[in-house]
């Protein structure tokens, strides 16, 4: 087994870095290195359009819809080169490595035709209406309602935590559609256009003071009949199959960004003594160790050429590195020591040490809490017994 | 074998623990942090409540108008200030400032803080900045902080003092995070069941639970070796501060994942306690000082070790 990237690949990497630090260096100065994922949603918009006209929106794609048919290896690379160069989040992620692989997969012709270009193009903006106020973990309990009305669907209900609801598009919605069904039958997965006087997006404000989340309220909210993907009754498939994009290889190609943070702490500890302390040191070291030990794994996914295999594997990802990054914020706290307290701006604003502690708190939590992931490696991974379910 | 001290603090220190306790949570409830937090700003009536309660003279010697009494009290008193999250500088001023200008003789300012009529920021050298100044931003929106003066003091019975304290604020801090994430845990539900039935959020707060439970009798232990001036009182306190730090750093994470995304909100009040946890777990001496303080000690044999003296 080969563990690392081919010279074509290199050669990839290369191309990526230059027009990335380019844009950074360029035209798009203004957005480098912001963290904040709320800050300067135009002009991240218009980044989002910069990428698409130079073939960058998503590579992951199919060249058919506006991708450049890019390899696994090919995607992590980007992702990696992304982060190198500072570039900030993607407000689009969620089109771009949801919505669209969830389409491609499991969508019509047309459907593909709707909504395909519009993320190609970076023009319209996905948000993911999953969890509701009584269904988080418990994702099959959803009970946001949704019925059909001659050509259109008419949906009432309540999702919550909608990251980047109030600069979307449009939104998926996991629904209840067959009236008296429980847990995953009668479900049924919309495409609903977030423009219209049925929904109402709310914000909600985290830890940190950003608002990146929403409560997203549907008063007979309408989309037409074929918004659904899938049959009608058949939404669990398709949101499970959503899922494994969220906590499956697409998350490899986040360790350039682990990368920088790390290196930002060492870079702090240097600066300010901590580097001297022994205890640090070792929780460093064991930092180092963590990120290699995510590192090599990926490389190992990736140099696997049947990606079908990767499902059980896949299990493991979200919980490794979520637990890794809470607890590097533990880490980036203990080597800031006392002056990572204190902001220098006004505002409730944070630079990205106190930040990045801030924001790990809830990587353990979304996306699949790490209680649900033990949950899923125990019993699909390892085939154990379900965990016993109140009869409420 | 004669027990050299007993960390269960006294019953009257008790009950008058509890009658304060007693008095901040009818007072000080989260709706109150959330107003100052959008004001913000204090409100001087809260400070004032303090005042009628006598809590800045508890110190503070009978003849200049307090009342007398010693670092046992105070340890359990600021464990209530923790509990609320409190952010009037009670503990600064009368359970740092007072006992350490009593150290020194220092009388002249005492009777005005017993009424209530003075406060004061602590500078340390160990802290950069000033609790209880203005002008800096805090990640708990809060705390006051001020700039440092250029020449701080480096007074050691003053830093033990400020992390003995700290460490009991924490445990004060830990135990309330862990009602509310009990509370929670009880109430919410998912897959047709209290989350607090799975063994999963159960085992977390046990585990919690048992740093909690473990980290009290130190900090009493170290109220009561610095109230009697032993020479090993500064080994106790930086014992004291590491485990109650342990305990509420662990229970703030725990407590924010039993939350779920709940937990992550500015809208939950948790924040306010796990923010507070993060700043206090850093003031008046870091783990990592506080631990080569320790090992210093152990190592290089200041700190007699061996049964006689672990058991004595
Ligand atoms: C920053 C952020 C962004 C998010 N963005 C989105 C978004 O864009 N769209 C969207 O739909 N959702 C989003 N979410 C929501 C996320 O998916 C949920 O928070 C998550 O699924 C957990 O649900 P919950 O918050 O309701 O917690 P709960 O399910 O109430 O869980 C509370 C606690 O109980 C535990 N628990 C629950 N069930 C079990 C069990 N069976 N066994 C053991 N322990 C259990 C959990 O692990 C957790 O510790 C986001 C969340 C966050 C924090």
């Amino acid at each position: 087994m080969k563990l690392g990237f081919s010279a074509a690949d290199e050669a990839f990497r290369a191309e990526c870095a230059d027009w990335l630090q380019g844009q950074m260096a360029g035209e798009f100065a203004d957005i480098k290195g912001i963290t904040k994922l709320t800050a300067k949603p135009e002009r991240r918009r218009e980044w989002e359009q910069q990428l698409a006209e130079h073939g960058w929106a998503c590579i992951g794609w199919p060249k058919a819809w506006g991708g450049r048919d890019a390899t696994l290896a090919q995607q992590v690379i980007f992702a990696e080169e992304y982060a190198r160069a500072d570039v900030p989040g993607r407000v689009n992620h969620i089109g771009v490595e949801l919505a669209g692989p969830t389409i491609l997969a499991f969508g019509s012709d047309e459907q593909k035709q709707r909504f395909l270009p519009g993320i190609a193009a970076g023009k319209t903006i996905w948000c993911q209406g999953f969890s509701e106020p009584n269904a988080g973990s418990d994702l099959a309990s959803v009970r946001t309602r949704a019925r059909l009305d001659g050509e259109e669907w008419v949906v009432n209900g309540q999702k919550i935590w909608t990251s980047l609801a109030h600069i979307s598009d449009w939104i998926f919605v996991v629904t209840r559609s067959e009236e008296g069904s429980a847990g995953p039958k009668g479900l049924t997965f919309l495409m609903m256009n977030l423009h219209q006087p049925g929904i109402e997006v709310r914000p909600i404000r985290q830890i940190n003071g950003d608002a990146e989340f929403n409560e997203t309220f549907f008063t007979d909210a309408r989309c037409p009949a074929d918004s659904l993907i899938g049959a009608v009754g058949d939404g669990w498939r398709i949101a499970m199959g959503l899922l494994a994009f969220e906590r499956g290889v697409s998350t490899l190609g986040q360790q350039m960004g682990f990368r920088n943070e790390l290196d930002g702490i060492i870079a702090a500890a240097k600066a300010n003594g901590a580097a001297q302390d022994p205890l640090i040191r070792q929780r460093i070291a064991q930092a180092e160790i963590g990120l290699r030990l995510m590192r090599y794994g990926a490389l190992r996914m990736l140099s696997q050429t049947d990606h079908s295999a990767i499902g059980g594997a896949a299990l493991t990802y979200k919980i490794q590195w979520a637990s890794w990054r809470r607890s590097l914020g533990e880490l980036a706290m203990d080597v800031l020591g006392q002056a990572g307290e204190v902001s220098a701006h006004a505002d409730y604003e944070w630079d990205m040490l106190p930040n990045l502690f801030l924001y790990s708190r809830a990587d353990t939590i979304y996306g699949g809490t790490n209680q649900i992931q033990r949950n899923l490696i125990a019993e699909r991974g390892l085939g154990m017994p379900r965990e016993p379910r109140g009869q409420a | 074998m004669t027990m050299l001290m007993d960390p269960a603090p006294s019953a009257d220190a008790l009950a008058l623990a509890t009658s304060v306790r007693e008095y901040l949570a009818e007072t000080h409830g989260p709706e109150v942090l959330r107003r100052l937090d959008a004001a913000s700003g204090r409100d001087p009536a809260i400070w004032q409540g303090l005042v009628a309660m006598g809590l800045p003279g508890l110190m503070v010697p009978e003849d200049a108008g307090g009342m007398g009494l010693g670092l046992e009290e105070a340890a359990l008193i600021a464990a209530e200030c923790g509990r609320v999250c409190l952010a009037e500088p009670l503990v600064d001023t009368a359970f740092i400032a007072v006992p350490w200008l009593l150290a020194h003789g220092d009388t002249a300012l005492l009777a005005d803080i017993a009424a209530g009529n003075r406060t004061i920021p602590l500078p340390h050298a160990i802290n950069p900045w000033v609790d209880g100044g203005e002008g800096l931003h805090s990640v708990d929106p809060l705390r006051r902080l001020g700039t440092a003066p250029s020449d701080p003091p480096t007074d050691p019975h003053l830093l033990n003092l400020g992390a003995l304290m700290t460490a009991a604020q924490l445990v004060g801090l830990a135990e309330a995070m862990q009602d509310q994430a009990v509370a929670y845990a009880k109430l919410r539900e998912q897959f047709g069941q209290p989350i607090g039935a799975f063994q999963a959020i159960k085992h977390q707060l046990a585990s919690c639970t048992v740093a909690i439970e473990f980290a009290k009798p130190v900090v009493w232990q170290a109220a009561a070796a610095l109230a009697a001036g032993r020479s090993s009182a500064a080994i106790h306190v930086s014992h004291a501060k590491v485990a109650a730090s342990d305990a509420a750093w662990a229970m703030a994470e725990t407590a924010i994942q039993v939350h779920g995304a709940m937990g992550y909100t500015y809208e939950v009040d948790l924040h306010f306690w796990m923010k507070r946890t993060w700043a206090l777990c850093g003031a008046w001496g870091s783990r990592a000082f506080h631990l080569a303080r320790l090992d210093d000690a152990i190592i290089g044999g200041a700190h007699p070790i061996g049964p006689e003296h672990t058991f004595a």
